[in-house]
């Protein structure tokens, strides 16, 4: 038995000594923050995981279904009820923009990493611009960042002393809490990286990089949503120098992913990327296949459409326009007499075909971010701005059967308006169909609205089934709520809270 | 074997052994105890032999032996018996109580104590209640036994997980459920479908912080130990067999649904579906199917278990083999079970070295068909079973294929079945619990031991969806035609543990001291690999085989396999010491202190020192008391801390591993865009975390009095969690909205009450019945909240907390009837004021409601009677509150045509039908009732849990058959259930969910033989 002692001692030393094995514990595979960048090449995986953050389909969604582009489809579970969401109820609980304000907060606190981080890394010989063109495309995403979450986010595109968003342009600690900075402020931020990017971009254009287009266009855009024409028309003229509007062949490719002449900057979709999947269907959290945002499965009849085109939306599509054919899936089942349909949903189902799939994977396809035909009625409303509205050149007319003549493929009619508001509205009219599903509307009413005499506008049938029918421009809801997610831990912007929420 | 053996040769041996000697007899006679009863299982031994054997059922007991040997009776918690054979062959026995010690033994953690020495909240559950009893996993059993532990079930899956809190919930995020310790080894606490649970000998249930600082790292939230079976030296070879078959079925509803033709013409009034545009003749003539029938069905159970124990002067053993087979309620939902369990202890002829090994082998395979509670038409079976329009059959399907187009959610039933024929999920699993315990008594004082146990576990899944059925051809779409996929995933997880002591136990007059030094070490390895397979040839697939699997090609990427591997350790180093006191069994106190440290935290505050103090006055043994009604009368007082390091409440192998270094850092590398490589922020450290701790305060009463009819215990605690694992809410700017930390505290106090009484005691020839009530209360208050205005709500999430508050508050706005003018919905808003649109964030308020009970607990009947007994448990919870959505689905009008309805919409609200609770068909408000508390139901119940009747035959009757136990007996778990709640289970842990998988009624027969 004296063994048993001599065992005992043994595994008293034996367990003294294994105590740190069990407490000091490295998990394999762990890459540890100081370590992350060190070399330009780490820089561009960086810039690549980056990129991946950027995502659309949130905006998409939101702006078909709470705006007008969409109706509820025959196949419909509840989406869009359920929450609420086509019945025009946006809250800080909403999933819209909680998914637009957390993804784009992210997107610059990684890009700002990013710039940071790139003057850590060691530069090889003949790196230095390699370096700079990733540290270009991460001022332009950081400014694109800013600039989609101010566009949902300000009461006032146009008013730079209004509260704006968050400028997120450094590392931020976890205690912060950081007020919103008025519209002047933001602006200038974008302005400042964007000019930062111009600086330091080596590519002139890229269909799914950060380029000098890109840089261009966006601040066309965001020109344009200030009121400041001018420089909008000078930075759209600028693009569409280079870049023409498709003809219906090429208008018809670019929806399958295969033709990018008027793309100036798209988010590429792909198999093998993260955003592969169905996401949240009939959600503003969306994320995943942009088709998915309107039918399960694919984008025909046969593919469980849960929200059909509006038809609304429909009726202001002529059927020997390319749009019609790039919208409107074949296997939809159109109505002659919709209005006196016995049962409307199920007679009358207008199928969604703006994301047909791509790579044989349905309702995949990249999502179209600044297009040529965007640019063109960007300078069409600095022209009506301008006063120029009428006329055979140079005037918001000209512009509209320019775009017309493209998508018909044969020579329209030159419109004449009657007034400033009829030329307004004319714009509006053609960005709804020339831009949607791309998550333009909700914006564009919001900004042009007034101007134009229009809101948000359903067909009667449509909206039978819960009455949400129509919304003026002026309701709060052309703002979205700063979402529960950041008035939790953000005790500075609760008191910075939009009107009306 | 041998005391029937014996038994037959008996007359034989007599016979020939007195041709030579003429002396052994065969001595018999009757064994009882203090009061008479017969007492079953005493050893009797003669002295200097290896000859023994045991008192049967009714205390009869027979042995050969020769005149003027000793036979010596023992039994655990009575005084030795010593008789030497004299004359008579004839030798009943009375034996008495041992004063000293040892009624029954109240396992201290990592010692045991008597039941009068005992100063801690605990209780033990023995083997009579667990045994016998159908259901797959044994902690489901517990369920309404021990006062202060709520167990719920949330899923009818066989041998599925159960949710188990022991004197409410303690932790907001982290982990809740106790530790488990199976024979001295700590295991999953989620997993227990591999263990037979008739191998289990007793549960011990430890509650105050007296007797769970000892565990200090893991003992936060109770433990719960578990002894097997095992054998006893000097006994007899017995063999015992039990067998049981049991009847499953699906609960009740209350929801009224339609049939058919109620369906169709509720179709045809609001114009949406099938019924739109019929007559009714065509209404009338439609066929009725009830899809509930289909996806359940009355499932069978076998059980059976061999168990063979035996005992020779240094060894004994028991051995079991066990079998079960359970086919769940749902379709393809079942659990097939092999065990194989060896306890073996023995010790060196100077009794000075003990040692014991307890082995088992389990081997189960499961079905288990998953996406149980999410909404997808295609993947849900319950949905299809609750939610199917009666309108279409079986009949419809044809295959996959003929359901893509028209695709429509109408056949919901027809994607499902297809779903039933087409997808394999399935678990095999291998657990293997080994522990192996060494003691040696270095002096007579001072033992030394060691406890070493692993858990093994390799679990294979299997899924497969098949490359014809309906989800594989519609999502694969026309480009692919071969879709389907094909996952295999091996996880293996072996945890070992590891206590080494020396214990230092003397007693001097009066004063008995006991002293204990230990330390523990744990490690755990999580190793997990497999791959999806996308892309099977149909003309080859068979679940779980590679022939039908389509390799990657350079058209597309549909083929492209993704494989998976995952290798992580956990593990925690802890000393610590327990001194014990006692004066004349009068008073006591128990001291420990530990330190423990935990791989989580290396990088943070590895460290933490936890500690108790219990102590107890034995009031009934004091001279004053002296002829009181009492018989015992004991006060017990603990105040400790033990702590928590499981940060996020994960289930199952991975829960060990979870959140394993959140003080790091961290990028990771993976796919980005375009499917290039990218390195991304994965984790924001957090270089403070540390342990959470519980601090618990308890006071309590152990009482028996008129003689011991009466017993109970009543225990007050007060619990409050420290440095609560919580999500700190990050703002956005962060790139992460949480951060895992230790933020705020949270309180839960209240009662624990154990009630025993002995109606009447009839002995062995009459009438015994007894009635038993174990009850908690336990309240919840949040005391600190990391946010300026004290409440955290989550986005989009109908609960959340508040100071002053329960845990997981109901925070809504209120939901106040139809407007009879126009039908819409109404509200309150957060001032009572009624309206049409509540502002969904400044309108909502704090319902005091959530779903943990106030009040749980199990009230037992028991009553035999010659041989036949009848046993009763009802469970009952009160102050429960879960949102009914399975009822909000067939109330919604926008599922018309869809899928089904209660008759409750058959009342909406119209211009002819102002005066009702259920809004128009087309209220505009209708998507703002969802999160109000316009489903929020009362959950309480009160339920027949368990029912058995049975007969145990009496000796008499077995003589001359070679058995010395037969019994029968029927029994019932979940017969009746008194409730509000109208869906088919009020039992689940669920706050919010639907379409869950409700836990069946089992009816089941059985029989015990032993020989």
């Amino acid at each position: 038995m004296k063994n048993i002692k001599k065992l005992v001692l043994l595994a008293l030393i034996i367990t003294a000594a294994a105590c740190n094995d069990a407490i000091d514990i490295a998990q394999p595979g762990r890459l540890p923050a100081d370590v992350a960048f060190q070399n330009v090449g780490d820089l561009q995986d960086g810039l690549i995981g980056l990129y991946a953050l950027y995502d659309t389909t949130s905006e998409i969604q939101f702006n078909s279904v709470f705006a007008d582009e969409i109706s509820i489809g025959f196949d419909n579970g509840g989406q869009g009820l359920g929450n609420g969401e086509y019945g025009f109820v946006l809250n800080p609980n909403s999933a819209a923009p909680n998914s637009i304000w957390t993804r784009n907060y992210a997107a610059m606190n990684i890009a700002t990493r990013i710039i940071e981080a790139a003057s850590l890394v060691e530069v090889g010989d003949g790196e230095q611009a390699q370096l700079n063109d990733i540290l270009g495309q991460a001022y332009g995403l950081r400014a694109f960042a800013q600039f989609q979450v101010q566009s949902y986010f300000t009461t006032d595109y146009a008013n730079d002393g209004a509260l704006g968003t968050i400028i997120l342009n450094f590392i931020p600690t976890i205690d912060q809490s950081l007020p919103r900075n008025t519209n002047g402020e933001v602006y200038g931020q974008i302005e400042s990286d964007l000019s930062t990017a111009a600086g330091l971009l080596t590519t002139q254009s890229s269909a799914t990089f950060i380029s000098q287009d890109f840089v261009t266009a966006l601040r066309a855009r965001m020109a344009a949503y200030r009121g400041q024409y001018s420089l909008a028309d000078t930075y759209a003229s600028q693009l569409l120098a280079s870049y023409p509007l498709a003809n219906r062949a090429q208008y018809e490719a670019m929806y399958l992913d295969a033709d990018d002449t008027e793309v100036i900057f798209k988010l590429d979709r792909t198999q093998s990327d993260g955003y592969n999947g169905q996401g949240a269907t009939g959600s503003g959290a969306a994320g995943g296949w942009a088709g998915a945002n309107y039918a399960f499965v694919n984008s025909t009849l046969a593919g469980s459409p849960y929200f059909e085109m509006g038809r609304a939306v429909f009726n202001l599509l002529d059927p020997l326009d390319i749009r019609f054919d790039v919208n409107v899936d074949p296997s939809s089942i159109i109505s002659p007499d919709y209005q006196n349909a016995v049962d409307y949903r199920n007679e009358d189902i207008l199928v969604i075909q703006k994301y047909p799939g791509s790579e044989g994977v349905p309702l995949m396809n990249d999502l179209k971010v600044f297009r040529a035909s965007e640019m063109l009625l960007i300078k069409a409303e600095a022209l009506a701005d301008a006063g120029s509205i009428n006329g055979a050149s140079n005037s918001t007319a000209a512009l509209i059967k320019q775009l017309r003549d493209a998508r018909f493929g044969t020579d329209q009619p030159l419109p004449t308006y009657t007034d400033a508001a009829d030329a307004f509205g004319a714009i509006l009219d053609e960005r709804r169909i020339e831009l949607v599903f791309e998550g333009h509307r909700w914006k564009d009413l919001k900004r042009l609205g007034s101007r134009a005499n229009r809101g948000i506008s359903r067909d009667p049938l449509d909206c039978a089934i819960n009455g949400a029918c129509s919304l003026e421009v002026s309701d709060f809801r052309f703002t979205m709520p700063i979402p529960i997610i950041e008035l939790n831990p953000n005790n500075v912007i609760r008191e910075q809270q939009n009107p009306g929420y | 074997m041998r005391s029937k053996l014996t038994w037959m040769l008996t007359p034989l041996l007599v016979l020939c052994m007195s041709l030579s000697f003429g002396q052994e007899k065969t001595i018999s006679g009757n064994i009882t105890d203090q009061l008479g009863l017969p007492l079953p299982g005493v050893n009797v031994v003669v002295v200097g032999t290896t000859t023994g054997t045991q008192s049967d059922f009714d205390g009869n007991y027979m042995i050969n032996a020769s005149t003027g040997q000793v036979l010596r009776f023992s039994y655990l918690g009575q005084k030795t018996v010593d008789r030497t054979i004299g004359a008579s062959s004839t030798i009943d026995v009375q034996m008495e109580e041992d004063a000293e010690a040892l009624q029954e033994v109240v396992v201290q953690g990592y010692r045991t104590s008597t039941k009068e020495k005992s100063s801690i909240a605990s209780v033990t559950v023995s083997a009579e209640t667990i045994a016998l009893r159908p259901n797959a996993n044994f902690a489901q059993t517990l369920s309404g036994q021990v006062a202060g532990l709520n167990i719920t079930t949330s899923s009818g899956q066989p041998g599925g997980n159960t949710q188990i809190n022991l004197r409410g919930v303690g932790s907001v995020n982290g982990n809740t459920e106790p530790l488990f310790i199976i024979d001295g080894a700590p295991v999953d606490e989620d997993n227990f479908r591999s263990l037979n649970p008739n191998d289990i000998a007793s549960i011990s249930v430890l509650k105050d912080a007296g007797a769970t600082a000892i565990y200090g790292n893991r003992g936060a939230n109770g433990v719960v130990i578990i002894k097997t079976r095992g054998g006893t030296f000097n006994s007899a070879t017995r063999i015992n067999y039990l067998g049981q078959l049991s009847f499953t079925s699906l609960q009740d509803n209350d929801y009224d649904l339609m049939n058919a033709q109620e369906q169709l013409t509720l179709e045809r009034d609001f114009g949406n579906g099938r019924g739109a545009g019929l007559t009714d003749a065509e209404i009338g003539a439609s066929p009725n199917f009830d899809w509930s029938n289909f996806f359940f069905d009355t499932g069978l159970t076998q059980n059976h278990t061999l168990n063979i124990t035996s005992g020779g002067e240094n060894i004994n053993s028991f051995t079991s083999l066990g079998y079960t087979n359970v086919e769940g309620i749902l379709q393809a939902s079942d659990l097939k079970r092999f065990n194989i369990r060896n306890n073996i202890s023995g010790k060196s002829e100077n009794d000075r070295f003990n040692y014991g090994s307890n082995f088992s082998i389990n081997y189960s395979e499961s079905n288990e068909p998953n996406s149980i509670g999410s909404g997808a038409i295609n993947r849900n079976y319950i949905l299809g079973a609750y939610q199917s329009l009666p309108y279409i059959t079986p009949d419809d399907y044809t295959d996959g294929a003929a359901l893509l187009s028209p695709l429509s959610f109408a056949n919901t039933p027809l994607f499902l079945l297809d779903r039933l024929r087409t997808y394999t999920r399935k678990e095999s699993e291998v657990k293997i619990i080994g522990t192996f315990n060494a003691s040696y008594k270095i002096t007579d004082d001072i033992t030394a031991k060691i406890v070493m146990s692993g858990d093994y576990t390799d679990e294979h899944l299997t899924r497969a969806e098949g490359p014809t059925s309906f989800n594989a051809l519609l999502f694969g779409g026309g480009a692919n035609p071969t879709s389907g996929f094909q996952d295999q995933f091996v996880t293996r997880t072996f945890t070992y543990n590891q206590v080494l002591s020396l214990n230092y136990l003397k007693t001097f007059g009066k004063h008995t001291v006991d002293v204990g030094a230990y330390s523990e070490y744990f490690k755990a390895h999580y190793r997990r690999f497999g791959f999806r397979e996308n892309g099977l040839n149909p003309k080859t697939f068979f679940p779980g085989d590679g022939d039908g699997f389509i390799t990657d090609n350079g058209n597309n990427d549909f083929f492209v396999d993704a494989p998976a591997a995952d290798i992580l350790n956990a593990g925690l180093f802890s000393y610590f010491g327990q001194a014990d006191y006692d004066y004349d069994t009068r008073y006591g106190i128990t001291g420990t202190i530990r330190r423990d440290a935990s791989s989580r935290f290396a990088g943070s505050n590895r460290w933490a020192t936890f500690w108790s103090v219990a102590g107890r006055w034995n009031i009934s043994n004091e001279a004053f008391m002296e002829g009181s009604i009492f018989d015992v009368l004991k006060l017990r007082g603990s105040y400790g801390t033990t702590g928590n390091q499981n940060i996020v409440d994960a289930v199952g192998q991975f829960a060990p591993f979870a959140a394993a270094d959140l003080y790091l850092d961290l990028f990771a590398t993976g796919a980005g865009y375009g499917g290039a490589n990218s390195i991304v922020p994965s984790q924001l450290g957090n270089t403070i975390l540390q342990w959470e701790t519980i601090e618990q305060s308890n006071i309590g009463l152990d009482f028996e009095l008129f003689d011991r009819r009466l017993r109970g215990s009543v225990d007050g605690y007060i619990k409050t969690t420290k440095d609560l694992f919580q999500d700190r809410p990050l703002s956005a700017v962060n790139a992460q909205t949480i951060l895992r930390a230790n933020i705020g505290s949270l309180e839960n106090k209240g009662i624990d009450v154990t009630l025993n009484y002995d109606i009447l005691r009839g002995g062995t020839d009459g009438v015994n019945m007894s009635v038993g009530f174990n009850g908690n209360y336990n309240k919840q208050e949040n005391l600190e909240i990391p946010t300026e205005d004290g409440t955290v709500v989550g986005a989009g999430s109908l609960t959340g907390r508040q100071v002053g508050g329960p845990l997981n508050e109901y925070f809504v706005y209120r939901y106040a009837g139809v407007n009879p003018a126009n039908g819409n919905l109404l509200f309150l808003t957060a001032d009572g004021d009624v309206t049409e649109s509540p502002n969904v964030d400044t309108d909502r308020v704090w319902l005091n409601k959530n779903i943990y009970p106030d009040y749980q607990g199990g009230i037992t009947f028991d009553l035999d009677y010659k041989g036949f007994f009848v046993s009763t448990q009802f469970n009952y919870a009160v102050g429960v509150d879960r949102y009914d959505f399975d009822l909000s689905g067939f109330q919604n009008p926008n599922n018309i045509g869809q899928f089904r309805h209660s008759r409750d919409i058959l009342d909406a609200w119209t211009v002819d039908n102002r005066e009702t609770d259920i809004p128009s068909l087309t209220a505009s408000n209708l998507a703002l009732g969802g999160s109000s508390d316009r489903y929020l139901k009362e959950a309480d119940y009160l339920r027949l849990r368990f029912a058995q009747v049975g007969y145990t035959f009496p000796q008499e009757y077995l003589k001359g058959t070679g058995f010395n136990v037969l019994r029968v007996f029927v029994n019932a778990e979940n017969l009746i259930t008194w409730t509000k709640w109208r869906g088919f289970d009020v039992e689940s842990a669920l706050s919010t969910g639907s379409r869950q998988y409700p836990t069946p009624r089992i009816l089941s027969v059985g029989f015990e033989l032993g020989f």
